[in-house]
């Protein structure tokens, strides 16, 4: 039975970890040798004059921590965790794995596609069952431990984790999905995500972020997710971070792209005191393409550091990057955003976009989109902008009999919507719509729900010119509903 | 009893310059008015006005809505009290579909005059709000577009949102007939229409006007009254209404342009900035 380790992160701490679950010794040096580099690499503190969010990180108190909170599989879950996963359900789906805190609870796999040599499982059974894999692929060439400081940290403590294999030509259909909770106060969980999509396969992963704990006392939530697209791949990864605010997040998220593969990042971010997100995009094979789709919300006193990176390193490749972002309160993102020409990388097409709007006087946002070029037949381009809600926009809603809060809110609904809809799951689309709904002061549940009805379930089909009396009554069975 | 908006020595200014300078005037449901004026005379800041318009600052004077003095109110309470404006130049507002915001309009407008917002010291939670179904709406809204002649396709898309000039009146007039509101002011619904836009615009007016709506019919040109006959017609000059009448007054207008009814002030060099 696995042991809580005691607050503090310490070379004993990754030592007694690996211990307890048994660990081949080759792990066990992976995780000694991150100490190291984690011992060895300064926190990074961002630049002068920034809004200061790598420098807030690297004071948190990241010894008050335990890095070990072991929860025991398939025991029953907590009520909150329970009902949040039957309603990420509803959509069909192909498996379904759930870690809390430390540990992997839940795992399903769709037989059929077992058979056919799918593999969902916790990464700490992968380490014992598919050593090979694990050893070419964990924290090598996708995120490498050394890439920093919270890799590294990541690397010496990761916990329970995802490991999934497509074999060569599976194509998977319904999505799968995962939640990663955290329900211990002062607590930090290394959830790591290892996909490897081989040759012409495909799949849509989902991935949600919460916590589900009270207080003041912060845990911590650092995770890693690697995607391997082999030749002419797809993935598409989507990720809904919610957590609360006594919790910090950080996350670095690459995707190695081979020859014509192609990698889709959904990224919302909506939840966390404090965000620091690395997303890459790293086109190492001709012809691969990636596609980063973001949106976030932040309030109160949240902080959010976003930064992506398209790096091209191979021909003809593309990237485009989209991101929108809602600040309110006295919370502060900053963005960056990276375009990365190789000079072997020739016929490169990328373009990043990242748009905000301002809700309040006291949040504040930067910007910076930035090109390396070394290559010269390359079509980049990136854009910003940052503004606040137009004022005779608010009074053409208003006039319309809705008040003036509720209107900022139907703006900030149409500033995220062309966004959402590129989000491809609608199970996804519409608990997000109800997230940034819910986040916003004074909204209700039935302006989500007219929300939705108008963007996902409101489609007139053609309608007999007769059925419909000028009267307007009794049409109901005439007018074709998609989802009624 | 009929609803009657009753404008009572109006002053305001914009940026501390006065526009309008003591407008008085009564519209009652049933009827229908038709203001004129040359450009620059007020008319568009009258209609903004009565709706509670921020940009402008009421100086002088009272607006009486169904017996209250509206001036305190939001432009949004004004608007549930069944007041209407059909923009000059409505404002797009890309993602957010006609049938979204149509359906919280509506919601909005059927709670009827009362606060919705804290700074309007609200009943209840907001939340306490009734919403309508969504098949209930959809039919409604559908009848009123078949009433219109609007297609189908209006709905999905974002308000206003690349809608040609005349998509974009249409789109007004739709959700006038939606909203159904007892005084409704239009704002130069005729500018910018070709004749064909025009003709289908005015039929759609006419096909809304009756014993419970009021209109007060803003324009610059006499050509939209070949198509809806107002009961009365005011002219504007300098911020004030210079001259009221009947429908004839309008032929009169036509005949000699607005020179004539220039007030004498103005004549005598007083400077006044339209």
């Amino acid at each position: 039975m696995a042991n809580v380790i005691a607050s503090g992160l310490s070379r004993g701490a990754v030592e007694e970890l690996s211990r307890q679950k048994g660990e081949p010794e080759w792990m066990l040096q992976k995780r000694l040798h991150a100490w190291e580099v984690y011992e060895n690499t300064p926190a990074p503190l961002g630049r002068r004059g920034d809004l200061g969010t790598r420098r807030t990180l690297s004071n948190f108190k990241f010894q008050e921590l335990s890095p070990y909170v072991p929860s025991e599989a398939n025991s029953t879950l907590p009520v909150v965790i329970a009902q949040a996963l039957k309603e990420a359900l509803v959509d069909q789906r192909s498996g379904l794995i759930v870690q809390r805190n430390a540990s992997v609870v839940r795992v399903e796999l769709d037989e059929s596609l077992k058979r056919r040599g799918v593999i969902l499982t916790a990464l700490d059974t992968a380490v014992h069952e598919y050593p090979e894999l694990v050893q070419q692929y964990f924290m090598t060439r996708c995120v490498p431990v050394e890439s920093n400081k919270y890799t590294a940290q990541h690397a010496a403590f990761w916990s329970g984790g995802v490991f999934l294999y497509i074999p060569k030509g599976v194509e998977i259909e319904q999505p799968i999905l995962s939640q990663i909770w955290i329900d211990a106060p002062a607590s930090a969980t290394f959830a790591h995500t290892l996909i490897i999509a081989e040759e012409q396969s495909s799949v849509h992963y989902v991935t949600e972020y919460n916590s589900a704990f009270e207080g003041e006392q912060a845990s911590f939530l650092n995770d890693v997710v690697e995607v391997y697209a082999r030749n002419e791949a797809r993935v598409e990864f989507s990720n809904m971070q919610d957590l609360g605010l006594n919790v910090w997040n950080v996350t670095n998220k690459n995707a190695m792209h081979e020859k014509d593969a192609g990698v889709t990042w959904v990224m919302a971010d909506l939840g966390s005191k404090l965000t620091l997100a690395n997303i890459g995009a790293t086109l190492r094979g001709n012809g691969s393409a990636a596609e980063l789709v973001g949106v976030f919300f932040s309030d109160h006193d949240q902080r959010f550091s976003m930064n992506t990176l398209s790096d091209h390193d191979a021909l003809s490749t593309n990237a485009e990057t989209l991101v929108k972002g809602v600040l309110t309160d006295a919370s502060r993102v900053e963005f960056e955003g990276m375009i990365r020409v190789q000079p072997k990388a020739q016929q490169t097409a990328s373009f990043l976009s990242d748009h905000t709007l301002l809700l309040s006087s006291e949040c504040r946002a930067e910007s910076i989109p930035s090109l390396e070029i070394g290559a010269n037949e390359v079509s980049a381009s990136h854009g910003a902008t940052t503004g606040q809600i137009d004022e005779e926009q608010l009074f053409y809603l208003m006039v319309r009999g809705i008040p003036r809060e509720e209107a900022e809110r139907i703006i900030v609904q149409g500033f995220f919507e062309p966004v959402l809809q590129r989000i491809p799951l609608e199970n996804l689309r519409t608990r997000l719509r109800r997230s940034i709904v819910r986040r916003m002061r004074g909204a209700d549940e039935s302006e989500a729900d007219a929300w939705l009805d108008a963007q996902e379930r409101w489609e007139i089909e053609d309608v007999d010119e007769h059925a419909i009396s000028l009267d307007g009554s009794k049409v109901d069975e005439e007018i074709k509903l998609s989802e009624y | 009893m009929e609803s009657e908006l009753i404008i009572k020595n109006l002053h305001a200014s914009i940026e501390g310059k006065a526009i309008l300078r003591g407008v008085d005037l009564v519209v009652k449901q049933g009827e229908v008015h038709a203001l004129m004026g040359p450009n620059g005379s007020g008319k568009s800041t009258l209609a903004n006005v009565i709706m509670g318009n921020p940009k402008y600052e009421v100086t002088d004077g009272e607006i009486w809505f169904k017996g209250e003095n509206i001036l305190e109110y939001s432009p949004d309470r004004r608007a549930r009290m069944r007041l209407f404006l059909a923009f000059q130049y409505p404002m797009s507002i890309p993602g957010v579909s006609v049938a979204n915001f149509l359906r919280r309009a509506l919601e909005a407008v059927r709670e009827g005059n009362k606060p919705l917002e804290e700074g309007e010291k609200p009943t209840g939670k907001m939340g306490k709000r009734n919403s309508i179904p969504p098949k209930e709406f959809r039919n409604l809204l559908q009848t009123k577009m078949r009433l219109l002649k609007v297609d189908n396709s209006f709905i999905n898309r974002a308000i206003n949102d690349g809608f040609s000039g005349g998509e974009k009146k249409r789109a007004e007039i739709l959700q006038m007939a939606l909203l159904e509101p007892e005084i409704a002011l239009m704002d130069e619904t005729d500018s910018g229409l070709d004749i064909d836009a025009l003709k289908i615009v005015s039929e759609s007016v006419n096909a809304l006007t009756g014993p419970n709506l009021g209109i007060l019919l803003i324009t610059h040109y006499q050509r939209i009254l070949d198509y809806i006959t107002p009961d009365f017609v005011h002219v504007m000059f300098n911020g004030r209404i210079v001259k009221s009448g009947g429908k004839e007054l309008a032929f009169e207008l036509e005949d000699k342009g607005y020179e004539w009814l220039k007030p004498a002030e103005e004549e005598n060099g007083v400077s006044v900035n339209g």
